[in-house]
Formats: structure tokens, C-alpha cells, sequence
């Protein structure tokens, strides 16, 4: 179902965005209501749902996660509420579905903007009364489950649609979690590559080999759409082909080496150009900034490492030391030193 | 197809080659077809050879239309 994106892998962002997500889901540790998960394909929904799942009081009993986009229609109803023996040809014996399954649990129903509309209104049903019925059964039964739901779309946007329905929205949506796609938090980027490098490395028995910096640039200007799970897959694949000892240009899918090259680089500051833009700019003030935002961004894909931010910028260690001074950079200074 | 559509293609990625120590020279355009080689660092791993083919091959299409075939020599 899910690729192997670990709870580790997610709890490794630094990034200010991923820092607030972590501590509202610190937060809502012992909250029973009901979870929406936004975020785009890879962001690390179902991670995010086991770690809700793990921090509650019912962390001793199920986790039942289920895709929604995997079934069809009629399948969905049956794997969900599960069925009677004879329900329907092919149903052969009693089933319990995930809900059932779930009991005393957590059940997280991922892609749940996939679920379509006339399953929509049973869902809602299940949320308010907190019982299900089997499929050709009469019998109602009470569930005691705790529900998280994972979409990749804007509800919201879906509901202005008319492809979801407001109350089921509204009844899913008490805690809403967002996830930041990668590209919105490149700064964790260096970090999960030196995790997933390490993880890989280590299946077959070896250290992670260091990273050239081309490599380390490209895997940042490139714009990873399928996020956390394409960088991991990326990084499975130099782990595979790498011979050399040291992940270079030549280890990389060339095609996101090519795209890479297609993005700007982050760093190029746009001047106004539009005629109705023309305001004065101070100079300085632009050139400080700049200067600021590089070192800035040397001392973090360095790890706060001074000599090889130096190396990156190609200044000498103590024309950087006297910049980050200027630049009121001074906070960096204190990770540093350990080179 | 001439070389200078070739190389234009390759120069997206050059910066980055260089920056690693190595680059890819084009050797020959003749007709439709091109061929490359595979200079410094990455020179000697199959991988690379396979990754840059696969790359290069792939952006050559997309840029020219008449594009046929690579050859890493």
C-alpha cells in the first residue's frame, strides 16, 4: 500500500513548518476527536496517522489503515462495514470490516476525497450514530473507534464543488493537520537524504558515503512532486548504484537531474522590472539581504559547519565569521565549531 | 540536427557535471544521431553511463524533433 516512509523518516524535518505540525500533534496527543491529514501524495499521511495513533491512550489497541482509493464502489461498503455470509455472490462466510476491526482502536481512512458521494452519506451516518451494519445484515453494531481521515485534495475546495458534502466535511474535519509539501521546506531536504542514504546504506551492511555537492544542490532546486517518498525512492536508488564511494552527479535519476537544472535557483534575487514596479530600491539594504540569504543557506545545507560553509561560498573562515557578525547571522554560530 | 542543438541540450546539465568533476563532450552529429562521451569522475561507473544515457536521451527527444539515436562511445 504505503512505500516504507517511517515514523522516523517524517520526525527527521528541522524546518520551522514541520516543527509546528509535530508540536500541534503534541498537542492533540490525548484528544479522542476526529483527525483530517491534508497533504499531497508522499507527505507522510499514514506516518502521521500511526503517530497520532501511537501518542493516544488507545496505542495498545488497532491501527487499521485503509486506502479508500483502492476499492470500488460496491467493494468499499464491504470492506468498511464488512458483510453477512451470502450478502452477495462470492461472499462465502461472515466478514467484519475495518471498522469492526478497528474496534477500540484507530481506523485512519486515507484518500477519503476519493470516496464517492453515495458512499459519502453512509460514512456520515457511521460518524454520527458511532454503529455500523453489515453488508446483508440487520443487526446493528456499536463501534468504539477513533477516526482519521487522509485526503490529497482541499476538502474545502471539494465541498464549494459539490463533489463532498459540507456535513461530512465539517464532521471530519475537527482537527485539521497539514502537511507541507517538500518543496515548501527544502531546508529538510539535506536532512532526510543524509537519514534515507544512511538507512539504505546500512540494508547492505555499509556506511553512507558522503554527497558531492552538486548532487546536494540539485536534490535541492529540484521541485519533488512526489515529496518525501520520491526523495526516499531517489535515495534507495543511489544506494543500489552507487560504486564509487561517493554519491556524485553520475548516481542521480538523470531525470531529475534534468528537471532540477530547469527549475531557478532559489537563491536569484528578481529585481522589480514591471513599469508600475518602478520604486527606488536600496542597494545595500538588497545586497545585505542577498548576502544574508546565502550564508544562510551554505550554513544550512553545512550543518552549521563554518570551515565548509567558507568552502561553499568560497570566502575564507574568518571573512565568513566577520559576515554572519554583520549580517546578524549570530544565532547560526552556536551549532558550529565542530569542524 | 547540428551539434550546436546537441550542445544546448547538454549545457542545461553541465553546470552540474562540472561542479562534480566530470563532463560529457559531444564527439559527433551526424544525420540524426549523436555521440557522447562520458569525461572525468562519472567516467568509469556503469551506472552513470546508464543514468546520463537514459537523461540525455530522454531531454534530446523533447528538445528536437528529429532526434534518433544516442550513442555513448
Amino acid at each position: 500500500m504505503t512505500a516504507t516512509l517511517t515514523t522516523e523518516s517524517l520526525v527527521v524535518g528541522r524546518s520551522a513548518r514541520m516543527r509546528a505540525v509535530f508540536e500541534f500533534l503534541h498537542v492533540i496527543s490525548n484528544s479522542d476527536s476526529t483527525v483530517l491529514i491534508t497533504g499531497e501524495s508522499g507527505t507522510g499521511k499514514e506516518v502521521t496517522a500511526s503517530l497520532i495513533h501511537q501518542s493516544s491512550r488507545r496505542k495498545h489497541h488497532p491501527f487499521v489503515p485503509v486506502s479508500c482509493a483502492l476499492f470500488s464502489e460496491t467493494l468499499i461498503e464491504s470492506e468498511l462495514f464488512g458483510h453477512e455470509r451470502g450478502a452477495f455472490t462470492g461472499a462465502i462466510k461472515d466478514r467484519p470490516g475495518r471498522f469492526e476491526l478497528a474496534d477500540t482502536g484507530t481506523i485512519f481512512l486515507d484518500d477519503i476525497d476519493d470516496v464517492p458521494l453515495s458512499m459519502q452519506v453512509k460514512l456520515l451516518r457511521v460518524l454520527q450514530n458511532r454503529t455500523i451494519e453489515r453488508l446483508g445484515g440487520t443487526r446493528t453494531v456499536p463501534i468504539n473507534v477513533r477516526v482519521l481521515a487522509g485526503t490529497k485534495r482541499d476538502l474545502r475546495q471539494m465541498v464549494a464543488e459539490g463533489k463532498f458534502r459540507e456535513d461530512l466535511y465539517y464532521r471530519l474535519n475537527v482537527l485539521p493537520v497539514v502537511l507541507p509539501p517538500l518543496r515548501e521546506r527544502r531546508e529538510d531536504i539535506p536532512v532526510l537524504m543524509e537519514h534515507f542514504l544512511r538507512q539504505y546504506f546500512r540494508k547492505s551492511g555499509e556506511e553512507a558515503p558522503r554527497v558531492s555537492d552538486a548532487v546536494l544542490q540539485a536534490f535541492m532546486r529540484y521541485s519533488w512532486p512526489g515529496n518525501v517518498r520520491e526523495l526516499e525512492n531517489a535515495c534507495e536508488r543511489i544506494a543500489q548504484t552507487c560504486t564509487c564511494g561517493t554519491v556524485r552527479i553520475g548516481c542521480m535519476s538523470a531525470s531529475i537531474l534534468f528537471r532540477a537544472a530547469s527549475q531557478p535557483a532559489d537563491l536569484v534575487v528578481s529585481a522589480p522590472t514591471a513599469p508600475q514596479q518602478v520604486v527606488p530600491i536600496a542597494l545595500d539594504e538588497r545586497i545585505r539581504e542577498l548576502e544574508s540569504n546565502l550564508i544562510s543557506w551554505a550554513l544550512k545545507v553545512s550543518h552549521g559547519n563554518k570551515s565548509r560553509a567558507a568552502e561553499l561560498l568560497q570566502i575564507k573562515r574568518s571573512t565568513l565569521g566577520d559576515r554572519i557578525v554583520r549580517c546578524g547571522l549570530t544565532s547560526h554560530s552556536s551549532e558550529e565549531d565542530s569542524a | 540536427m547540428t551539434k550546436q542543438q546537441v550542445e544546448a541540450v547538454i549545457e542545461r546539465i553541465r553546470p552540474f557535471m562540472q561542479a562534480d568533476g566530470g563532463d560529457i563532450e559531444v564527439v559527433d552529429v551526424s544525420g540524426h544521431s549523436a555521440d557522447v562521451k562520458l569525461t572525468g569522475m562519472c567516467a568509469g561507473c556503469p551506472s552513470a553511463h546508464m543514468t546520463l544515457y537514459l537523461g540525455v536521451e530522454t531531454a534530446l527527444r523533447e528538445a528536437i524533433p528529429e532526434f534518433d539515436t544516442l550513442r555513448v562511445v
